[in-house]
């Protein structure tokens, strides 16, 4: 264990005779470790490139770059005209799209809307991810980004999300993903996509009601007899569709899932506590001119005045907005929340079953650096845990890191078409679209059964034959042809497999490939066989 | 903390590795000799994840409670489809009056876990692990019910799991399967010929290299494809006129009646369907719940058509993690509550009754003034399902530690 992380740390202090000479097996075995859990897995080549550079400094490389500054992306992403799209626009075209429906429904004789523009933005949410966890040199930004989407779940499908997910990803994630919690756990807090999905945006202070409708009602006290009686009619039915209290899907998710766990110690009572605290959290629904379309607005209205407790602090009556801000960072630096996040980072980053140890780790980093995401994961990846035998090629890919790193792999070069993403999602993780707040699951039970290993080495062999529609896959840059075959496996094995591949693998490839006439088709089954082997399903 | 977990571990020392031989399917051996008779009973599951309101899907029109509690959402009394003067059937249930009437749906009420998380994600583990309050269970009370129930032959089809993942009722160390699409559940090439050889390969392969849990999933989808292959299920037209709605409950109940008509030896079937965390406009007769409602009730409704007189063998049980709020909430849904209802569909049952006592909906007969009490652990339902329709009589292994109230009287 020692001799791996040191071997892993060294790498770059024990400089190779020449920068042609092949690294040493351990340094290659720890680059190999680093890019399955740091990155997406290798790019041809970039097993060896790594080892020679070493892997702290890869790490710390990593770590200097700063967001939207990745040059490998910053061509390909102008191909995605989502990112120059407002949420302004985005409502637009969401409002139209269902005004569209909704005239289709009612005159059957029209052409059922396909929602034209607002479909094909909205498919390019996913392809844009993918593509990013591809082709990014800033790699562990793309991985924590994937995680933080993650714990911090939005479902595409849910109302306004359409709009305002995009959105969420470039301005709310992105920008935290290796800053510091507390910024990240509040822009999420005010974001409208959160605010939609888990409801806050609707809970108010019970008995409150929009200065609007107060207007509209007119001054004083309800009168037996109304001199308006249209207003009235219409202050009903704004009634009607309006909440009249507090929702508490945000409080309790917030809680359970965004801060501090389950196990966090707290009661049903803590939970209507926060939802109060956080009454006139929401967005700007464009009714009003100036100030961010589709922007965080706190509604004075719609905020419970009262006294509050939550957790055993004391949250005076008579604040407004700023006691929720308070709450969030209290939430933030709670021990609860640091264990149950750190928890979920080792899982990550380490093994399925979090080590004690990485997470204690985990823990004292937060405390030093309050909630420097960056600094934890540095002090994970540099932990015994994280070199542990015990705990290399020890997790199973997510359907995600699974089509990506066989992307990687192959150095593919993706279009923004559709297949990678269209293969995640028959691999059980259709991307945006949990619809549960807890976000995907990060364990091996989760995602190895009968059908989603077939799928798995379907996707392998249709990669590996060039018949994934936009990927376009370069054979001799994998493993260069050769007239030996076991040259041929050796390449093979260094390149997809880490130099992991097992003597039964070995011998079953090249059983198949002798079989095969053709020659690419030949070299095109071993690689779709490898990447469909468990050795590839491991990280 | 090991780096194995206790699950993966459990499957990988299992039967499945060594009662699964590969070799027939190279042989082409013909019959599968290890398939038990055709006549096995089944019991479907379907989860309604999210937490299904009880109060909407079985109505206690009768309680004065749940007018007062439910302005905007209640599902006023000319609308409902009542069944003993007390409860009432949603009426976007209708497609299952029929089988109400003829005695083949029963429900139970105020049912559910005697743990009170309001979490979803620890109240499904509960539900389906068979043991509330138990974080560290790790397989599922089907699997357990698999592992410990051995009258029928083992194929790999005994408990099937439709979609892309294995529910973790279905996980342990027993052989168990997730088929995402009958018709697809195989590895695709250019050519019977071609597929036949890339399965062998992949077959070998991972018979040498796998281990763990990666070992005894692909030994089972290997076995399965071989049997799918022989008795070609998804070639079986739904029977009777039976009209499945589109989307993906009809499409597993149109598929889990495919695999009962072949025959393959399915003990327990086990689906999803999700959205009903309802918490903002459910609706009343109408709206977000009632159209969920209407899929399911059509579905099942399908599903018993499609089956005919094979019905007298087949169970169909509706659970979900827990209920809903006794009172609206202020955004016309309902937030997290206890006690919930649950559906039981079958040729062979006692139905035409709401079964399970009722507590009541007043205030101080709730669970923290608030819920729904639950009166009926789901593990006496559960029970009763696997020993009056599978006739598993011991109950011990499947619920450790649970001592079953009395009978709700499903049976008999």
């Amino acid at each position: 264990m020692r001799y791996l992380l040191l071997s892993a740390l060294l790498g770059a202090a024990i400089p190779a005779a020449s920068p042609t000479d092949p690294p040493s097996q351990p340094a290659r075995d720890s680059a190999f470790h680093l890019l399955n859990r740091l990155a997406y897995g290798p790019t041809p080549g970039q097993i060896d490139a790594v080892a020679r550079e070493g892997v702290l400094h890869w790490i710390d490389r990593q770590l200097a770059l700063g967001p939207r500054s990745d040059r490998n992306l910053r061509d390909r992403e102008r191909s995605f005209p989502l990112l120059d799209t407002s949420t302004e626009d985005l409502g637009r075209m969401f409002l139209a799209a269902r005004r569209e429906r909704k005239a289709a429904r009612r005159d059957s004789t029209r052409t059922r809307g396909e929602g034209g523009p607002m479909r094909a933005l909205a498919s390019q949410l996913p392809r844009l991810a993918v593509l990013r966890a591809d082709l990014a040199e800033h790699q562990l930004l793309e991985v924590m980004a994937d995680f933080w989407t993650n714990h911090f779940n939005v479902f595409y499908g849910k109302a306004l999300d359409r709009v305002f997910l995009p959105d969420y990803i470039e301005s709310t994630i992105r920008p935290h993903a290796l800053g510091r919690f507390a910024d990240l756990l509040l822009a999420t807090a005010k974001s409208p996509a959160m605010l939609v999905y888990l409801d806050q945006a609707q809970s108010i202070a019970p008995g409150s009601e929009p200065p609007g409708l107060r207007r509209l009602r007119g001054p004083g006290p309800r009168r037996w007899f109304s001199r308006r009686p249209e207003a009235d009619s219409m202050v009903s039915r704004i009634r009607n569709r309006m909440s009249t209290g507090i929702n508490e899907n945000y409080a309790r998710e917030l809680l359970e899932l965004h801060t501090l766990g389950v196990d966090g110690g707290y009661t049903q009572q803590d939970v209507i506590g926060v939802a109060r605290i956080l009454t006139g959290w929401s967005f700007d629904r464009g009714i009003r001119r100036g100030g961010t379309p589709g922007g965080f607005v706190f509604n004075d209205w719609a905020h419970d005045r009262g006294a509050k407790q939550v957790l055993g602090i004391d949250f005076p009556a008579g604040h407004g907005r700023d006691e929720g801000e308070r709450l969030l960072r209290a939430l933030a630096d709670h021990p609860a929340t640091m264990h149950h996040v750190s928890a979920k980072l080792c899982a990550r980053l380490v093994a399925d079953e979090s080590p004690d140890s990485c997470i204690d780790l985990a823990v004292a980093t937060w405390r030093r650096t309050h909630g420097d995401i960056a600094a934890i994961v540095r002090a994970i990846a540099l932990s015994p845990d994280f070199w542990s035998p015990r705990n290399v090629a020890a997790k199973i890919k997510t359907p995600l890191e699974f089509v990506v790193s066989a992307l990687r792999a192959v150095g593919a070069d993706p279009d923004t078409g559709g297949a990678a993403v269209a293969a995640i999602a028959r691999l059980g993780q259709p991307l945006f679209l949990q619809s549960v707040p807890t976000g995907y699951p990060e364990t091996q039970e989760d995602w190895v059964n009968s059908a989603a290993l077939l799928a798995r080495m379907n996707f392998a062999v249709a990669l590996a034959a060039g018949r994934v529609p936009g990927v376009r896959i370069d054979l001799d840059r994998i493993a260069p042809s050769s007239a030996d075959p076991d040259q041929w496996l050796e390449a093979l094995d260094r390149q997809i497999l880490g130099g992991r591949m097992t003597g039964q693998t070995r011998s079953v490839i090249r059983a198949q490939v002798a079989t095969v006439a053709d020659p690419a088709a030949a070299r095109a089954l071993g690689l779709g066989l490898a990447l469909g082997s468990p050795e590839f399903q491991r990280q | 903390m090991t780096g194995i977990s206790r699950r993966a571990f459990m499957r990988a020392g299992s039967l499945a590795l060594a009662s699964f031989g590969l070799e027939p399917l190279f042989l082409g051996r013909a019959a599968y000799a290890r398939r038990g008779p055709a006549a096995g009973k089944t019991l479907v599951c379907l989860f309604q994840r999210g937490a299904v309101d009880g109060l909407s899907l079985i109505i206690p029109h009768g309680d004065p409670a749940y007018y007062r509690e439910r302005p905007r959402i209640g599902i006023p009394r000319s609308d409902l489809l009542d069944l003993d003067g007390h409860f009432g059937l949603h009426p976007a249930l209708k497609a299952l009056l029929p089988r109400w009437e003829s005695g083949e749906l029963a429900a139970i009420h105020a049912v559910g876990s005697p743990d009170t998380t309001r979490s979803h994600f620890d109240a499904q583990d509960f539900m389906e692990s068979g043991t509330p309050g138990e974080r560290a269970t790790r397989d599922g009370w089907v699997n357990r019910y698999v592992q410990h129930h051995h009258e029928h032959q083992d194929t790999p089809f005994r408990a099937v799991a439709f979609g892309p993942a294995l529910p973790l009722a279905l996980a342990g160390a027993a052989p168990s399967l997730a088929i995402d699409d009958l018709k697809s559940f195989g590895l695709t090439a250019r050519g019977p010929e071609s597929s036949y050889r890339l399965t062998r390969a992949f077959a070998e392969l991972y018979r040498g290299s796998a281990t763990g849990l990666l070992s005894s999933s692909s030994a089972e989808a290997f076995e399965a494809i071989r049997m799918l292959r022989e008795a070609d299920p998804g070639q079986l037209a739904p029977e009777n006129g039976a009209d499945y709605p589109r989307g993906k409950l009809g499409s597993n109940l149109k598929q889990i009646a495919q695999l009962i008509k072949a025959g393959l030896g399915m003990e327990i079937a086990f689906a999803d369907i999700g959205g009903w965390d309802t918490h903002v406009n459910q609706g009343a007769a109408a709206g977000q719940l009632a159209s969920r409602l209407d899929e399911l009730g059509r579905a099942l409704a399908a599903f018993a058509d499609d089956l005919g007189p094979r019905m007298r063998d087949v169970v169909v049980l509706t659970m979900s993690e827990f209920g809903r709020t006794v009172r609206e909430n202020g955004t016309g849904g309902t937030d997290h509550g206890h006690g919930t209802a649950m559906l039981v569909l079958g040729g062979g049952i006692r139905g035409r009754r709401v079964l399970g006592r009722w507590p009541g909906l007043e205030p101080d007969l709730r669970y923290e003034g608030r819920d729904l009490a639950v009166t009926t652990d789901f593990r006496t339902l559960f029970g009763e399902v696997l020993v009056g329709h599978l006739g598993k009589t011991d109950l011990t292994a499947v619920f450790p530690g649970f001592e079953a109230g009395p009978p709700l009287g499903l049976f008999g």
